[in-house]
């Protein structure tokens, strides 16, 4: 491997081991958009004066998430001789006195406890790894979060980071791009396009400079998992586009981040600036002659931007509005150069391939989809939070072991798997599996990872008046099928919502679904998704809606409420999980 | 209200950026970074420094939801759109938060004070429904708090 990144790795161990050798106690706090709303940094700050007061003597630092959205802030507790660490979830400001306690008096605080995760189990705390929403997990691209500190290059140097790039180094482009092929890593971002394939076209590209994307522009609502990649490991997404560019001769690089985020921005960021200080980044990489900029990019907030073309002209300044393919981004993309856009979760696998080789890599999954992915969900669920979890889960699983079951007492009633642009299905397909092909087949797709599930307190058509109310205000405007569209199937909605649903209305959509696919850009062309795979399972009760007058769920206003209204009140998820 | 920064400050607040480089958006990111909204004037001053037409910029100002066009009110709320907010009552807290201020959503209240939009989704849904209060998710929220919240911001918390 290449000397100068031999002795990163091998200083940043070295600094890694002589942290774990203090002899104090080690407090870690999970500090990200999720735990920040929950109270973390006012947890931190309290842990902070505690060891400064002298109250505990300890060593507190900040982490990245454990998935356990809904239990933040977590916080880990390392023993001063180190054979003895600790999870602790739901650490909110007024009940972090008690663990300050507890570590002062050098006990374990069960109450609080989510499971060992160094050492052995106690009486009374069980390992994590045989907690319930641990098990089945396979962490890869999670296994940093929780444990190293984000904003701390030394501490991925020394948990095998840039050593995926190490090996990349000794391999020429073809190499490298058979390496991600052979893998057979799909592009994440919901396409499942072979990454390795959209290398390939970046290499056979005749003109420079080229350039690499990263798509953070995660703009799914309910849909977070580029979001915990990128505050909890924001290095693995750099070393992941570094083996982009050897394996397509990119010159120069951006990640799009969505103004939603503004820590992942502000860590990927701190993280960029860290690698160019490394001589991981810009001119002569580590004395190797071969050169990357990277650079870190805010949206403004427009869903379409996630969109690569739309994006691309973001970059540029302009209006976010997709252009129109061809030709398409690796001939003519970021000013007209050839361009390659990848889903963070795509460039973050890249490593792990080159690290571990293709075959570790892909032997996780039974699916044919390899690997693994992460989902979020959330919805009427107990527990809202994120998973790592090789290909091919069961809707069912994520739902009843992850997400805890539903929130209240009614029963099920669909899922959306993936988006408001990836329509919505019946609780009946529960035993569909999160791959590809079943989505296709429905006219649909499975989208980035963010799953919503919904029971029977949910109304179908304030549903879709939600989704495509969404697609709406989202619209670029170039195409008039998409702007307009969107807005007609909005206005009856609307209309059926008050009481005013006409017979004509369901054919009325069916002529939408059929002009709307004829749109530019994906936006437009699966702005009808929703109602179209709901026109199919759920048409009764835009039936019941349009001739009856009545609202099942007892949503829509202008209607006679029916069988299912009787709204629980929404339950805090906090509560729910105690 | 803060008076239209003048035009050499802004001048030199974008000195650093360059035209063919992709810095529309980072300009205008600076420019409200630093004023909390983007005044017309620095609409031509970026539009002089980045190269470009006056229309080129401001068509981007007002494609993208998060450039404002007018000084951001004392609390800038942002109301969660997002579907697992919407499942868990939403649309209440929005009625609520709306008859409380008696504003809709991209208005202000006549003293400023006030600014209500609409967010999209962060993923902080395990404390949905939510709103924003600049910036910061106050979360798990029914229709009574989400008016006492409103309440005691007017009231100075």
């Amino acid at each position: 491997m290449n000397a100068r990144l031999q002795k990163l790795i091998a200083d940043a161990r070295a600094a890694w081991q002589a942290e774990q050798a203090s002899g104090r106690v080690r407090i870690r706090v999970t500090l990200d958009t999720s735990s920040i709303a929950r109270g973390a940094e006012e947890t931190l700050a309290r842990l902070r004066e505690a060891a400064a007061s002298r109250k505990i003597d300890a060593d507190v630092g900040i982490t990245g998430s454990w998935g356990f959205c809904w239990l933040e802030p977590c916080v880990s507790v390392r023993s001063a001789a180190g054979t003895h660490a600790v999870l602790y979830g739901n650490v909110t400001p007024d009940r972090v006195d008690e663990l300050i306690e507890a570590i002062a008096a050098g006990r374990d605080l069960p109450s609080l406890a989510l499971g060992v995760i160094e050492g052995n189990a106690t009486p009374e705390i069980p390992l994590l790894e045989d907690h319930p929403f641990m098990k089945g997990q396979v962490r890869r691209l999670m296994a940093n979060l929780g444990r190293t500190d984000p904003e701390n290059i030394d501490h991925y140097l020394a948990h095998g980071g840039y050593e995926g790039f190490g090996k990349a180094l000794e391999m020429d482009a073809e190499a490298i791009v058979k390496e991600v092929l052979d893998s057979g890593l799909g592009g994440r971002g919901g396409g499942g396009f072979p990454t390795g394939r959209k290398w390939d076209f970046l290499r056979n590209a005749t003109a420079s400079p080229r350039y690499l994307i990263c798509n953070a522009d995660e703009g799914d609502p309910g849909a977070w998992v580029n979001r915990i990649l990128m505050e909890g490991d924001p290095h693995l997404i750099i070393e992941g586009m570094l083996i982009a560019a050897l394996a397509s001769h990119a010159d120069e690089g951006y990640i799009y981040i969505r103004y939603e985020y503004p820590l992942a921005f502000e860590r990927m960021k701190k993280a960029v600036a860290q690698a160019y200080e490394k001589g991981l980044l810009g001119k002569d990489i580590l004395g190797t002659g071969k050169n990357f900029e990277l650079i870190v990019f805010l949206g403004a907030g427009a869903y379409v931007c996630g969109e690569e073309t739309g994006l691309i002209n973001s970059i540029d300044g302009y209006r976010g509005m997709p252009r129109i393919k061809p030709p398409f981004p690796a001939q003519a993309g970021l000013w007209n150069k050839p361009t390659n856009v990848n889903n963070v979760e795509s460039y973050a696998n890249a490593p792990l391939i080159l690290r571990n080789g293709a075959q570790w890599w892909s032997s996780v999954s039974d699916a044919k989809e390899k690997g693994t992915k992460m989902f979020t969900f959330s919805g009427h669920v107990k527990q809202a939070g994120c998973i790592e979890i090789p290909f091919g889960p069961k809707v069912r699983t994520l739902l009843e072991q992850y997400a805890g079951g539903l929130s209240g007492d009614l029963p099920l009633k669909g899922f959306q798997p993936g988006g408001p642009l990836s329509g919505v299905l019946p609780a009946s397909d529960i035993d569909l599996t999160l791959t590809l092909d079943p989505y296709r087949e429905r006219g649909m797709f499975l989208g980035s990872g963010g799953v919503v599930f919904f029971d029977q307190s949910a109304c179908i058509v304030d549903l879709c008046l939600f989704f495509l109310g969404f697609c709406e205000d989202e619209s670029c405007g170039r195409c008039t099928t998409c702007h307009g569209g969107t807005q007609r199937a909005v206005e009856i909605l609307r209309r059926i919502a008050a009481g005013g649903g006409r017979d004509a209305d369901l054919d009325n959509f069916e002529k939408l679904i059929g002009t709307l696919v004829w749109s530019n850009c994906l936006h437009g062309q699966f702005a009808m998704t929703s109602i179209k795979t709901s026109l199919k399972t759920f048409r009764d009760e835009y039936v019941e809606h349009i001739v009856d007058k009545v609202c099942r769920a007892g949503v829509c206003k202008g209607l006679m409420p029916g069988r299912w209204a009787r709204r629980a009140a929404p339950q805090p998820a906090a509560a729910a999980a105690d | 209200m803060a008076a239209e920064p003048g035009l050499q400050e802004l001048r030199e607040l974008v000195a650093e950026f360059q035209p063919g480089r992709g810095h529309v958006l980072p300009a205008l990111h600076k420019v409200q970074h630093t004023y909390g909204w983007v005044p017309r004037a620095a609409i031509e001053v970026i539009a002089r420094q980045l190269n470009t037409t006056p229309a080129l910029i401001y068509g981007a100002v007002t494609f993208y939801s998060d450039f404002r066009t007018h000084p951001p009110a004392t609390y800038e709320v942002a109301w969660c759109c997002g579907p697992a907010c919407r499942l868990r009552g939403g649309e209440a807290i929005r009625e609520a938060i709306q008859d409380e201020l008696g504003i809709g959503l991209d208005e202000q209240t006549p003293d400023h004070r006030f600014g209500l939009h609409v967010g999209q989704c962060n993923g902080t849904c395990h404390e949905a429904p939510q709103i924003w209060v600049n910036g910061r998710v106050r979360g798990n929220l029914t229709p009574e708090s989400a008016r006492d919240l409103i309440r005691s911001l007017r009231d100075g918390e």
